[in-house]
């Protein structure tokens, strides 16, 4: 059966049906052909106009979603919380009614507030897409590990697939988690106890807080970035520990499964959270998932302005 | 409506728990007092057959703003939220702009409350200089100004040793506590209740930890000194069950409990909606469960809104960076009858008392019942009328209430301040 | 609730198939050499596509290459209609360059798919020539596209528009009229 896409928004996978979801990925796969061509370029958002508002700083998703309007033909503005009159004391409302009133079809939109863009997105009628909000989610980021994993394995449903980090302030393993469920897999989320709440049990994930349990039988394993702010606020006593625990190193790398996949959102702490040789070797498609981020955030950028504004 | 002096209430079901009484009757007003109805010549007679006549109700816990923040609320515009809302009178909580530390701001409050009120006006003073919490404010002098009790609203002394004088010196004039009970440290940043919805939406958390260990601080307290401490606002699970503990024991603890804490959760956060954000936080299914089980078995014996007005300029923004609270007056009656007394958990007598014999009795006031030569107070309820909630109806200046466009069973119907009708929809 | 009206059978569809084989053949048969590509149009150009490659490479012995092209991300329509069409499949095997290409689908109304199809193909190279090839002209024209090879023509009723279905795609063949359920103009 066909799906049509009809929402004016992307806030988070949590709100979406699993066909919903399919048909991003779907619309990906011909989305990544245009950047495997010379001519990377479609006219589909020619004459749209997309602000990247980035209230909260980024670098790597800004330049991949930047990338993407480009290669759709959009004009593109970019605002960060310093370039706005937020610094002027001016209400989130009010700078991105501001926007609106600019004719502004999409905004990109991240903030280090969890709601942000669901506030934003109820009050004005431009489109916005999540591009992270606080530890709630990350929409795309879930979406581009999705496509690599279905891309590699060929499917999701039924895959085991573990996340292991920091899963209390990640909001890429909440939209993970999400996403996951909703096509059928088999989600187990490891990490220090400090770290892994056993509340994400009462949605059907797996909660272990030892690494050996969460990589035996794994088809997939997804590290999250371990952030020092944690250790200094005391969640784990040193980075050395955590390493030696919780990191994917070459010694435990035995009770993986030769054909697992390790991924990582990125940037990495190599030797942290993960071994150098493993995250250059043949398991790893992290560099994958970064050119896989382009062809979905094309594929999400050109569905969401195509839906009529209300 | 009706201008005259003297009328009888013709054909109600008088509900008055004080006396006993649950029966169909009439009720004299002559003068502003409750007088025996036979004793009246030439009454005006209002009908009002079917509907409630209780003794006017009283919120013990609201927010009026003034002086300070005029723009949310103001004590013309509260007052005019509470007649409207089923309410005569009202506990006016002392953290305004400057805060009620002193018989200065006292009598302003006093003054403005006879020239604009429309209902009556209780006010509460500080239990510390400027709720800082560490310095007791002149509790004498407040009394002597006219308060009805103490609170640090809004706040909540952390310093056991300042808050055990504060409850010594406070037994000394008679005055009340009331607490707003939250250990500041386990409060942290959170902005909702710490549980699932925390976690899967990623938000940072309010412990119930936090408010349990100031209750049993305030027991601890109440039973060493002997003296009445009021836990406000009661939300989490084991705080019922620590008052449940101490009252059976017989400490002079009391408490009260909020509508939207007996009808809303912590699942509704994922709206992301700022109307749904206060502090005691909603919490989950089996805290709201708890609390209308303390309500039946009388560990909880009063229903207060904690009515708080925000602008919308001050609520329209990051749930993370919103004001915490909602406001309630216009919305109590419905709420609590749909959810308390349709649920047959309360019979209508128990109903009134949470707001009317329970009040009287923690603040030593003798308000509250419909006896002969008793002010003429009276709330009028209609318990079937269907009241589907419009905010932009409200006679509040603000319109922060997570209830509106949901629909109730029950609502108020007259409002009667010393015999003269401050809202009147009889017949409507 | 469309109403449908079947307006040709499999065997006359097939007919008119094997006419635009036939105009295809003759046309390159004068040139130096026959050598042409097929472009199916998602997503009845490409059955049509297939079927005409079969037709011309029984008649010949030439067989020629095929892709398939998705028009969604040109269209001139996106953010006009209720609802986006879906993104189907697009593979090109082979260089664009000087290659001479048949351009096929099902109708040809406004010609406004055509000129999306023809924005695509020049993102991949250069062509030496492209020709169209529909089942159905049926009028109507928006833009000044013409079929080189057309099946048949029909002018449908006012409010109705021409279905034509594969057995690939839709379970047998067969040409139609149907009722115009689409507000927007264009197709």
């Amino acid at each position: 059966m066909e799906v049509n896409w009809t929402r004016k928004d992307l806030l988070s996978l949590y709100d979406l049906d699993p066909e919903e979801i399919v048909l991003i990925l779907d619309t990906a796969e011909e989305f990544k052909k245009v950047s495997e061509r010379n001519l990377k370029k479609v006219p589909a958002l020619r004459g749209k106009t997309v602000v990247n508002f980035f209230v909260e700083p980024s670098t790597r998703t800004r330049v991949s979603f930047e990338l993407a309007e480009q290669r759709l033909s959009a004009d593109i503005i970019n605002m960060t919380a310093s370039s706005s009159s937020l610094q002027k004391g001016e209400t989130l409302l009010d700078t991105a009614r501001n926007i609106e009133a600019l004719q502004a079809d999409l905004i990109v939109m991240r903030h280090s507030c969890a709601g942000a863009q669901n506030f934003i997105a109820k009050n004005i009628s431009s489109g916005v897409i999540n591009a992270g909000d606080g530890a709630h989610g990350h929409p795309t980021q879930a979406l581009l590990d999705l496509f690599t994993i279905r891309q590699k394995k060929g499917r999701i449903a039924g895959l085991n697939v573990s996340i292991v980090g920091d899963i209390l302030h990640s909001r890429v393993a909440r939209s993970d988690i999400w996403g996951l469920i909703k096509l059928g897999a088999n989600v187990t989320i490891a990490g220090p106890s400090t770290l892994v709440p056993r509340d994400f049990e009462q949605i059907g994930v797996r909660v272990c807080h030892n690494l050996k349990d969460a990589m035996e039988g794994a088809d997939v394993i997804n590290l999250l970035r371990i952030q020092h702010e944690r250790q200094r606020a005391g969640f784990f006593p040193s980075t050395n520990e955590y390493a030696r625990f919780f990191g994917l190193n070459k010694e435990n790398a035995k009770y993986l499964n030769p054909d697992a996949m390790i991924m990582h959102p990125g940037p990495i702490n190599r030797d942290v959270e993960l071994d150098s040789a493993l995250a250059d070797g043949p398991q790893s498609v992290i560099l994958e998932q970064v050119t896989n981020g382009l062809a979905v955030r094309m594929a999400v950028l050109f569905l969401v302005s195509g839906c009529l504004k209300k | 409506m009706t201008e005259k002096n003297s009328y009888i209430l013709k054909g109600g079901r008088v509900v008055d728990p004080a006396r006993g009484i649950d029966t169909v009757m009439d009720i004299g007003v002559s003068n502003g007092k409750i007088v025996d109805p036979a004793k009246i010549k030439n009454p005006e007679v209002i009908k009002v057959k079917k509907l409630v006549v209780a003794p006017g109700f009283t919120d013990m816990h609201v927010h009026l703003r003034q002086p300070g923040n005029t723009t949310a609320e103001t004590i013309a515009t509260g007052t005019m939220a509470a007649a409207a809302g089923g309410f005569t009178g009202i506990v006016a909580m002392p953290n305004t702009s400057p805060p009620a530390d002193s018989a200065g701001t006292i009598e302003y409050i006093r003054r403005h409350t006879e020239l604009y009120a429309v209902v009556r006006v209780y006010p509460t003073g500080c239990m510390t200089k400027e709720l800082k919490g560490e310095e007791m404010a002149g509790i004498g002098s407040l009394k002597n100004a006219g308060v009805v009790a103490v609170s640090d609203d809004g706040k909540c002394i952390q310093n056991h040793e300042l808050m055990r004088h504060v409850v010594e010196y406070s037994k000394s004039f008679g005055l009340p506590i009331l607490d707003h009970c939250e250990d500041a440290f386990l409060k942290g940043e959170g902005v909702m209740h710490e549980g699932k919805w925390s976690t899967l939406l990623g938000m940072r958390g309010i412990s119930s930890a936090s408010e349990e260990l100031m209750i049993a601080r305030n027991i601890i307290l109440a039973r060493m000194i002997g003296w009445k401490i009021h836990i406000q606002h009661v939300s989490a699970k084991e705080s019922v069950e620590l008052i449940r503990n101490a009252r059976k024991r017989g400490i002079m603890i009391s408490a009260e409990a909020t509508p939207h804490h007996i009808s809303l959760t912590d699942d509704y956060i994922k709206k992301f909606d700022t109307n749904y954000k206060m502090n005691p936080p909603l919490r989950s299914e089996q805290d709201r469960l708890a609390v209308i089980e303390g309500l039946r078995d009388g560990t909880i014996t009063v229903i207060a809104t904690d009515h708080a007005p925000h602008t919308a300029t001050d609520k329209l923004v990051e749930f993370d960076y919103a004001p915490f609270g909602i406001i309630g007056l216009e919305t109590a009656i419905p709420v609590c009858l749909t959810e308390l007394y349709h649920e047959k958990i309360l019979s209508l007598s128990d109903f009134v008392s949470k707001f009317t014999v329970g009040p009287a009795a923690i603040l030593g006031m003798d308000f509250g019942t419909l006896a002969e030569g008793k002010p003429a107070d009276i709330t009028i309820i209609d318990t079937e009328k269907k009241f589907c909630v419009d905010a932009s109806k409200f006679r509040s200046k603000s319109r922060n209430t997570p209830f509106n466009g949901m629909e109730f069973r029950g609502k108020a119907a007259a409002t009667i301040v010393a015999g003269r009708f401050v809202f009147d929809e009889i017949g409507q | 609730m469309s109403s449908k009206r079947r307006l040709c059978n499999s065997r006359k569809m097939d007919d008119a198939i094997e006419g635009v084989a036939d105009a295809i053949i003759a046309e390159f048969s004068r040139k130096k050499e026959m050598d042409f590509a097929f472009i199916g149009i998602q997503q009845r150009g490409v059955p049509f596509a297939r079927r005409l490659i079969e037709k011309i490479t029984r008649k010949t012995g030439f067989k020629p290459q095929f892709a398939m092209l998705d028009t969604s991300m040109y269209r001139d329509d996106i953010g006009m209609r209720a609802t986006l069409p879906v993104i189907r499949e697009t593979d090109i095997p082979f260089d664009m360059n000087d290659q001479a290409v048949i351009l096929t689908d099902d109708v040809l109304s406004s010609g406004r798919t055509i000129r999306a199809a023809l924005d695509a193909i020049t993102c991949y190279g250069r062509p030496s020539l492209i020709r169209l090839a529909v089942v159905v002209d049926r009028g109507n024209r928006e833009f000044p596209i013409r079929a080189d090879y057309a099946g048949m023509k029909i002018i449908p009723e006012e409010g109705k528009k021409i279905l034509v279905e594969f057995k690939e795609t839709d379970g047998s063949d067969g040409i139609y009229e149907i009722d115009w359920s689409n507000p927007t103009k264009g197709e």
